[in-house]
């Protein structure tokens, strides 16, 4: 059996402003064993992104504010750490990285620079300079960039070597858990499949645990072993890569993601995709929160928030399943 | 039988970055888009795509070749002579968030094309067309006074489609229009340049970098390296039966939402596209090809009729 590593339980995060209070992570559980990778899926203001840099500690303590849960990391709540000890954590033992490489890399620094400062920080074994040269080198050359080009600048680099240089930087210091988030949408295709197969490879190398957030199901499917689809801060589905991929039982929302996307293997004139937009986090609907555009709407699901409903590790968060052969309510019912 | 409306021959664009240097943005496209069909473009970032959609609506000048539409040869024209067909010739723009003016309002914006063209004599008849269109672009009339900002991307791609409509167009360049949505928009948004492709018989030249869209939108699909034509044939065949090497790399580096796909891993190709800066002769993509040999570097490649409407550019295929 492997190893817990990460437990986020019951998060909700809001964004407050004078006006308004942005609602945007509205209580999203998941777990993550050692070495594994789960995907979390979802359209643009969903809440993916908070929930990373809410693991890493990372959301802006001037509006947001952290509500409800606990993220459990190595059997620690990283919510009860101290700063001092949360920068241990950052870059150790889990680490980001983020979409757009063109702007996450400082421009007048050497890039081999910007991976010594990592190692330079949690330098805990009190390595001499030339060793920490040495795994500069190392680390470059694990990301497929030659260890000459250490002393060039990010203008240097294109698009896909600046994303390696971000992965290198990610996993100087080994860790435990990486956050990929959106890492290659900002590249072009074939660079994309350079970049996730050296991702993966890596992955398999060091062992290290993921957490990959994109919008695109194919990059999912690719990577993951478990998936998470989000919809207005909540996962309305969880499950390993089949259950989300295969089978007839999903969450609506699910379906319609699947049914937006042009499939390169079908021959379908036309497309399905989920009528009306996101709703406005400031004002989410009473009751489910797809409820609006959910083409199986039905009256309970405008009054009440449905919880989950589990058949082994597949939970789908829809009153559809409530009673549905071989699921069972997970939790009590919220408001 | 089919009509041409678009033709280009042996179409180039250069521009001049420094002295002695010159960037081959387009490099000898030739192709024809008949009425009421769709070519799909497709190449990476930098391949000369969006220069292409460009040149062929002569917001930049052509280097040489010939741009024809409906049998009349335009490459020379002045801006004049343009302004006269231009309501023929239409353009989506990629970002909806850049390409609409932030302080007019959705009615305004619409109305902008068919006052500067006077297209109607009264701004009633204006006005009236205006919320005409915005009923078949899908937006609500209750949006009409709203400004940019309070609209989302989908909304804002929709009133560019509209901007592009409201001409009545024969040909539309679609350059990117879906990228910079999310998918369920995405969705939305092919399906009503879908519809509209259908009730008005109009003719699109679909640029984009998605392979699983432009498949899904086109008749014909173009796919560019460097500048150059590399494969040029029919949606189907081009999927079903890929020839030109980078066309087949770019084909297995999509990731396809589906479990199966698991097993066969996505391949990837060495290497990245090198300047287009004064290229040497030869084909371009020798240098990340698996097939490459001395054979591909010395003389510039012929694009040439492999099978019957099925054109590739390689050496190694015969």
């Amino acid at each position: 059996m492997s190893e817990k590593l990460l437990e986020v339980k019951d998060l909700e995060i809001i964004y407050k402003t004078d006006l308004e209070t942005v609602q945007a992570v509205n209580g999203i559980s998941f777990e993550l064993n050692k070495g594994e990778t789960v995907g979390l899926v979802g359209e643009t203001g969903a809440g993916k992104t908070t929930t990373a840099l809410a693991i890493l500690r990372l959301l802006p303590e001037r509006n947001a504010r952290v509500l409800k849960g606990e993220i459990d990391f190595d059997g620690k709540n990283l919510f009860d750490l101290t700063d001092k000890e949360m920068q241990k954590i950052r870059g150790e033992k889990i680490s980001m990285i983020f979409q757009d490489p063109m702007t996450a890399l400082n421009p007048v620094m050497s890039v081999g620079d910007q991976i010594a400062e990592s190692l330079q920080l949690h330098n805990d074994n009190n390595e001499t300079k030339a060793e920490i040269e040495k795994r500069v080198e190392e680390s470059l050359e694990m990301v497929g960039i030659p260890a000459s080009r250490k002393k060039e600048y990010p203008h240097q680099f294109s698009g896909g070597m600046k994303q390696r240089v971000v992965i290198a930087i990610a996993l100087a210091c080994n860790p435990s858990l990486l956050i990929a988030d959106e890492p290659t949408t900002a590249l072009d295709v074939t660079i994309q499949a350079q970049v996730l197969t050296m991702m993966t490879d890596l992955k398999e190398k060091l062992g290290t645990a993921m957490i990959m957030i994109t919008h695109d199901l194919g990059i999912i499917a690719e990577t993951c072993d478990n998936v998470g689809v989000i919809y207005a801060g909540e996962i309305i589905e969880y499950g390993t890569l089949e259950d989300i991929f295969t089978g007839e039982n999903h969450h609506p929302y699910t379906e319609g993601l699947f049914g937006s996307i042009p499939n390169i293997e079908k021959n379908e004139r036309r497309l399905h995709p989920i009528e009306g937009l996101m709703p406005d986090p400031t004002d989410l609907p009473k009751g489910c929160s797809f409820s609006p555009r959910c083409p199986k709407c039905m009256d309970i699901c405008k009054e009440v928030n449905p919880c989950s409903f589990e058949d082994g590790k597949h939970r789908i968060k829809c009153h559809l399943f409530d009673g549905f052969e071989g699921f069972t309510a997970a939790d009590k019912e919220v408001e | 039988m089919s009509t041409p409306l678009i033709e280009l021959y042996d179409l180039t664009k250069y521009f001049d970055v420094a002295k002695g240097k010159r960037l081959h943005a387009v490099d000898g496209v030739t192709m024809t888009i008949n009425k009421g069909e769709t070519m799909g473009i497709v190449g990476e970032s930098g391949c000369g795509k969006s220069t292409l959609g460009r040149t062929v609506m002569k917001l930049h000048e052509p280097t040489s070749g010939k741009i024809i539409y409906d049998g009349v040869d335009i490459t020379h024209y002045k801006k004049r002579q343009m302004k006269v067909i231009r309501p023929k010739l239409q353009m989506i723009f990629q970002d909806p968030y850049s390409s609409i003016n932030p302080r007019m309002c959705v009615q305004d914006l619409i109305a902008e094309p068919m006052i500067v063209n006077k297209m109607y004599k009264s701004k009633i008849e204006v006005y009236d067309k205006v919320s005409e269109l915005m009923d078949t672009v899908g937006l609500a009339q209750r949006l009409t006074g709203a400004y940019p900002h309070e609209l989302d991307g989908g909304r804002r791609q929709r009133i560019g489609v509209a901007r592009a409509l409201s001409l009545n167009p024969e040909f539309i360049v679609c350059d990117e229009p879906v990228s910079a949505l999310d998918v369920s928009i995405q969705a939305q948004i092919l399906n009503l340049l879908m519809d509209l492709q259908e009730e008005r018989n109009l003719t699109y030249m679909f640029i984009t970098h998605n392979m699983s869209v432009v498949k899904h939108i086109s008749n014909e699909i173009l796919v560019m390296y460097m500048g150059t034509c590399v494969e040029k044939c029919s949606s189907d065949e081009l999927f079903a039966n890929p020839m030109h090497p980078y066309t087949k790399a770019l084909l297995s580096a999509i990731p396809v939402p589906s479990i199966e796909s698991k097993d066969k891993k996505i391949k990837a190709i060495k290497g990245e596209v090198t300047s287009p800066i004064n290229p040497k002769p030869g084909c371009r993509f020798a240098n990340r090809c698996p097939l490459a040999t001395e054979e591909c570097t010395g003389a510039d490649v012929p694009f040439e009729e492999i099978a019957p409407d099925h054109f590739v550019a390689c050496c190694k295929i015969k």
